[in-house]
């Protein structure tokens, strides 16, 4: 921290902000492809779907970001909020029409 | 508290005002406009590219959301599919995992509503909103374990 010590500000780098915010978007991706998997058993299509989201959240983590630039991406962000909202919708419409179930024995 | 700026000057974010380098003192501070002095009020505010780390950490915040967000479906749509119904109350399964879906739906919204806020008053340097997505969440989740635990009394 030698920047502080010499009263000057903080250097524009962001350091490890960028590698952080990498593996968040890794961690999203994998949260996808875990949903999805467990959907695969029970429902073909929707699963699918959902691990095709978890390619295109990752795609989005990596790509769009040209050399890791800081600068702020709304279009990827509205995709993975708009995807989540279109899974919740799917997993409604599993609950309330979906066929019912006797659950699963422990 | 104050965050960097692009140039070798330091902003103070909820002031709007900068600090120059080796300035210690509060007679340091200048405005927008580089004048000496404190009491002006703010002019209307400057959209400027905030520092990369904040930006990067409004979109990990966001992720986090997302995170929550699908793990409240995945929670609700378990509970509707995968656990053993109530006996005699077959609405007993749906009571606790439809809200927790719909829950998990309004957090994907309001995560990114959220982070537009929070990256617009990055830009202006302005304070950031206070989210009221963790009250929303804590409540919506006592609520169905109170229903869940009523509904596992009863069924006994």
């Amino acid at each position: 921290m030698r920047w502080l010590r010499a009263g000057r500000a903080p250097p524009d780098d962001p350091g490890l902000a960028r590698e952080r915010t990498s593996l968040a978007w890794t961690r999203t991706a994998v949260g996808f492809a875990a949903i999805g998997a467990a959907l695969l058993h029970k429902y073909v299509t929707v699963g699918v779907v959902v691990l095709v989201l978890s390619g295109v959240v990752q795609a989005c983590g990596r790509l769009g970001r040209p050399g890791g630039a800081g600068q702020a991406r709304p279009g990827p962000l509205l995709i993975i909020a708009l995807a989540v909202t279109g899974i919740a919708l799917a997993a409604l419409a599993i609950a309330v029409f979906g066929p019912p179930s006797s659950g699963m024995r422990l | 508290m104050w965050i960097a700026g692009p140039g070798p000057e330091v902003k103070l974010w909820y002031r709007g005002r900068t600090r120059l380098p080796g300035g210690g003192g509060k007679g340091d501070e200048t405005d927008a406009s580089g004048q000496a002095g404190t009491s002006r009020p703010a002019q209307p505010p400057a959209e400027t590219e905030p520092d990369a780390r904040y930006t990067f950490a409004n979109e990990r915040t966001f992720l986090a959301w997302i995170r929550t967000a699908l793990a409240l479906v995945a929670a609700g749509l378990a509970i509707v599919q995968l656990l053993p119904p109530f006996p005699g109350l077959h609405w007993g399964r749906p009571a606790i995992g439809i809200p927790l879906i719909v829950l998990g739906g309004l957090v994907a919204v309001l995560s990114y509503l959220e982070w537009t806020a929070n990256q617009r008053a990055l830009r202006r340097g302005q304070p950031l909103h206070r989210s009221r997505l963790p009250f929303l969440l804590a409540v919506v989740i006592a609520v169905v374990a109170v229903v869940a635990a009523v509904l596992a009394a009863v069924s006994r």
